[in-house]
């Protein structure tokens, strides 16, 4: 089994450089000033500053890049762990008792394949009329909508992956479902439930058109937010500005991606993979 | 000292309880440009005038080009109370003002801006906004180029054969302000490398050929120069004419010999801006918004009105302004700052600080320090502005994007002329009926 | 056994249900009455019944048949692409992963941006003036192809997906890799085996059913592209990177056709309920 790891680092290199080249390329703008984004395309910066990060973090007349922050949090924290809240339950009895497979299952896997927009509308009447309209709640539930389908996939997965045996144990000593469920089935769930949570998270942070057309000012996320600097000065697109804003815009997600890389490669995939 | 005391008690709660009601006026601004910065500026000085209640205050409200007018349109559907005026242009009056409510302006209104330019904010003869920023298009161009290629015999000798090969037509080099259509193209044509290796431009023009709606707006100087509209007295589409035809073909010539990026059928302003700005490009028309990043980035920009056709020289203009919303929560108080922003003194004070109000001709005199492009471009709107028949109709936003589907389609070589023009006819015969 | 548990199952699925009708109920409802209805934006609150009408529309549509085409081709080549590049990657990188897991971490960031922020990027990285690939190809050899135009644009968006989501395909690929039990490899090696045909006769023949998901997953994903696409090209040179959502879409709020974008997503909804009733009816066979 000797295999030889030198070439493995070269194709690695090339697969992360060719694969991360706009996140590297948008990296090097975000550091060059106004004047060098314009005359120099090139990767290299010839004079670094921190000046457009300034110009993000301290423009507070009506770009608030902390407001923005906070509503993609809160809002992203609701579309990830809500949808597990709901779906667990569900799951369980799909899988041991193929409960919904042929309509339930299928239709809110669906919803993953459905441009939700066209939903827009009716949920933007009915959001004006329960007062959900420009909340960070509101927001929320949309995205916990988005991740439902993926949620339920993955513990779906998950769920099937654990062996039965301890929870006939569980039966014989007379445990209920509810306390089956509680105390033995959702422990073992728990690495899936935390790669859940990371890519719902994720995804929730990273949704766009929800977020333009249901706020108009107190709870924009981080993504609509950032597209207000796209135009910061007469309509022409300040690269500067504009990739440190992707930056900030992206870290969050990129952190939590990257603690949590251990627990992405291992339970999530092993779930998914069940189909 | 018991009365004050109580006296500060009961303002004290009435201004909270008004706070709590959102008394305030509530404006949605076109975000991000110089009509930003001019809408903060008016509204501050508004704020500050003694007769302004506290519960009449303008508040203003920014949110992003991106999606724009689409988030307006659901928030107008479904009558959103977010804001109680919002931002107007001359194409989509039609298509909002069942959301809107008509406004009155001020006695001056009139003799401020001029009928022309209140027209754009007026549909089926009701006012339904008070005009705010006027657009149209200049010629911008390289003068050091220009001039060079002037003062050389061998490059004008060239000129000249490239007009004949390519045009039929052996035109000589002239100077801008000058300039035809044709010679418009043959200018690109002598600039653009894969016609004249020896060009020291990479492209003779750059047209903005996204298939958006805007980059519509753009080119329809050009056509109409040829005597172009969009449907006769009797309301027939005019669409599949001659005039329409020529123009369409000629820029086609222009994509087809590389005198225009490649990419360009993908490019809206911000990329056809960057183009001329990094001094590969001779020559373009653009909007006059762009003025200051274009003559910025290259110092030696002459600009003017679009080239001239056969039946004259036009550029197209359309109208930004504000409005009432008709689920506004504080009507009077919008009412009372759009009626504010229709008076001279407004006007002034938006041009001042960076709006491009289109004014009657003795108020932007009044400018004539401040803002001398101000006057330049009012005699062009005045001199070539031009709307087309249907441009402020329902629908007319919708004609402009099948438009901008089919004529950027044929120009990315996926249709021919005729089917393009077929599709637009069947379009806007459905949509202007 | 079945029935004992039915009132028990109800109950359990009904946080998913409850939610769903809650946030859902009243949309779909009013989006179905819309598809069945002459509507636009100034008759959002009376639309007026006319039957299968913007069915008749919809299927009418030149349009409608290309987006769907487009998508098809998008999802299949995309899926196709990501799943062998991330295969290939997975088992040629998995030693160097056995070391240094930290690897993957690199690999992943680009399916952590978000996809409307990539399309951004990549309307940077291109463009023939400012973007740096443009300007690299320029002085190296001194012209660069024109990754926007009619001609290009469809490998350019192909690869932009693919180099966005190759990682996950290669994540995938990588945990079952990973978890095909070492004695098999062991024995197969001591057999006297050569890397090469233990990889085709054993080792894939244990992912194929990765293989099978993840190829169907990307598909998805490729099939209802919106995001890069719309913000890198919009719907592309002549109408060339119409996706199905991207048409929903430009029919709804562009054209304000409310109905008949509304058609449109029904049969969007029904025929993937189809398809992938289909495709878990074979995965369970496969499986058995």
């Amino acid at each position: 089994m000797k295999r030889r790891i030198g070439p493995r680092w070269i194709v690695f290199i090339i697969a992360a450089f060719v694969m991360n080249f706009p996140v590297i390329a948008t990296f090097a703008t975000a550091f060059k000033g106004p004047r060098e984004v314009n005359l120099n395309p090139s990767l290299w910066i010839e004079a670094p500053t921190l000046e457009n990060f300034a110009t993000v973090l301290t423009i507070s007349d009506r770009l608030n890049v902390y407001d923005y922050l906070w509503n993609s949090l809160v809002a992203a924290l609701i579309g990830a762990i809500l949808p597990m809240i709901v779906a667990f339950p569900l799951a369980w009895p799909m899988v041991r008792r193929g409960y919904g497979r042929s309509i339930l299952f299928p239709a809110i896997v669906n919803l993953r394949a459905l441009p939700l927009i066209i939903f827009a509308i009716p949920i933007y009447l009915m959001y004006a009329t329960v007062g959900l309209l420009d909340t960070r709640l509101g927001l929320g539930l949309i995205l916990a909508i988005v991740n439902l389908p993926l949620t339920l996939m993955l513990l779906v997965n998950a769920i099937a992956d654990l062996p039965l045996e301890l929870e006939e144990a569980a039966r014989m000593d007379g445990a209920r479902t509810g306390r089956l469920l509680l105390r033995v089935v959702l422990p073992l769930c728990r690495p899936a439930l935390i790669t859940t949570f990371v890519f719902g998270f994720i995804t929730a942070w990273n949704e766009f058109l929800f977020g333009l057309m249901l706020t108009t000012s107190d709870a924009v996320p981080m993504t609509v937010g950032a597209s207000f600097f796209f135009a910061t000065s007469g309509g022409g697109v300040q690269w500067g500005v504009a990739a440190a804003v992707m930056v900030i815009a992206a870290l969050p997600p990129l952190l939590l991606g990257l603690i949590m890389y251990r627990r992405i490669t291992g339970s999530m995939v092993a779930g998914a993979v069940k189909g | 000292m018991k009365l004050t005391a109580k006296l500060l008690g009961v303002t004290a709660l009435s201004s909270l309880l008004t706070g709590a009601v959102h008394a305030e006026v509530t404006v949605l601004g076109w975000p991000g440009g110089p009509e930003e910065t001019a809408l903060r500026a008016a509204a501050e000085m508004y704020n500050a005038r003694a007769e302004v209640a506290d519960d009449d205050k303008v508040e203003l409200l920014f949110t992003s080009r991106d999606g724009f007018f689409d988030k307006l349109q659901v928030d107008l559907a479904a009558g959103s109370t977010a804001f109680d005026a919002n931002l107007l242009a001359t194409y989509s009056i039609g298509k909002y003002a069942p959301f809107l409510e008509p406004i009155p302006l001020s006695d001056e209104a009139g003799a401020v801006f001029g009928d022309t330019v209140l027209k754009t904010m007026q549909f089926e003869g009701a006012q339904y906004g008070v005009p705010t920023d006027l657009s149209l298009h200049f010629l911008y161009y390289r003068t050091d180029l220009i001039d060079a290629l002037m003062a050389d015999d061998a490059a004008k000798a060239k000129y000249t054969e490239i007009a004949q090969e390519h045009l039929g037509e052996a035109l000589a080099p002239k100077s801008p302000e000058d300039w035809s259509w044709l010679d418009f193209v043959a200018n690109a044509l002598y600039f653009s490398q894969s016609v004249n290796p020896d060009s020291p431009t990479r492209y003779g023009t750059v047209i903005q050929a996204k298939n958006l709606l805007f980059n519509m707006m753009v080119f329809h100087s050009w056509p109409r120069s040829y005597g172009a509209d969009w449907m006769d007295a009797d309301g027939n589409i005019t669409v599949d004419s001659e005039a329409y035809r020529t123009a369409l073909s000629m820029a086609n010539k222009l994509f087809e010999l590389g005198a225009t990026p490649p990419d360009s059928t993908s490019y809206e302003y911000a990329e056809a801006n960057a183009a001329y700005s990094s001094g590969q490009v001779a020559a373009m028309v653009q909007w006059n918004a762009a003025a200051n990043d274009l003559t910025g980035a290259q110092p030696d920009t002459g600009t003017f009105a679009p080239p001239s056709g056969p039946e004259g020289r036009f550029t197209h203009i359309h109208g930004l302004g504000l409005g009432l919303n008709a689920a506004a929560t504080n009507k009077d108080g919008a009412i009372a700052f759009l009626q504010w922003l229709s008076t001279e003194e407004a006007a002034i004070a938006y041009a001042k600080a960076g709006g491009a109000p289109g004014l009657a001709s003795a108020t932007a005199a009044k400018l004539a320090d401040d803002r001398p492009d101000l006057v330049q471009s009012g005699d062009y709107a005045s001199t070539y502005g031009f709307v087309m028949n249907g441009g402020t109709s329902a629908n007319a936003l919708s004609v402009y994007e099948a438009q901008a589907k089919e004529f950027t389609g044929f120009w990315a070589g996926t249709q021919d002329l005729d089917t393009a023009l077929g599709n637009t006819t069947a379009a806007m015969t459905e949509l202007l009926k | 056994m079945v029935k004992k548990y039915k009132l028990e199952n109800a109950v359990l699925a009904s946080p998913t249900s409850l939610f769903l009708l809650a946030i859902l109920g009243f949309p779909v409802i009013l989006s179905l009455t819309y598809g069945f209805s002459e509507t636009s934006f100034e008759t959002l609150r009376s639309p007026e019944f006319s039957g299968l009408q913007n069915f008749r529309d919809v299927t009418a549509d030149k349009t409608f048949w290309q987006a769907a085409w487009f998508s098809l081709r998008f999802g299949t080549i995309t899926a196709v692409l990501e799943c062998a590049l991330g295969l290939a990657l997975a088992v040629y990188l998995a030693p160097l992963i056995q070391k240094h897991s930290w690897v993957v971490a690199i690999l992943i960031i680009p399916m952590i941006v978000a996809p409307a922020m990539m399309g951004l990027m990549y309307r940077l990285i291109l463009n023939e003036f400012a973007g740096p690939i443009p300007y690299y190809l320029y002085s190296w050899i001194g012209s660069s192809p024109a990754f926007l135009s009619p001609k290009n644009v469809f490998t350019t968006v192909i690869l932009a997906e693919t180099l966005q989501w190759t990682p996950f395909a290669f994540l995938l690929f990588l945990t079952a890799y990973q978890s095909i039990p070492q004695e098999i490899r062991e024995a197969a090696t001591v057999d006297g085996t050569r890397p090469w045909r233990l990889f085709w006769k054993i080792e894939f023949p244990l992912m194929l059913p990765t293989l099978f998901v993840a190829v169907f997953i990307r598909f998805i994903d490729g099939f209802r592209v919106f995001d890069n696409i719309y913000t890198l090209v919009g719907s592309g040179p002549g109408g060339s990177t119409t996706s199905m959502s991207i048409y929903i879409f430009e029919t709804f709020l562009r054209r304000g056709e409310i109905g008949k974008s509304m058609a449109a997503a029904i049969l969007l909804f029904v025929s993937a309920f189809v398809v992938l009733s289909v495709a878990q009816w074979l995965l369970r066979r496969a499986s058995r």
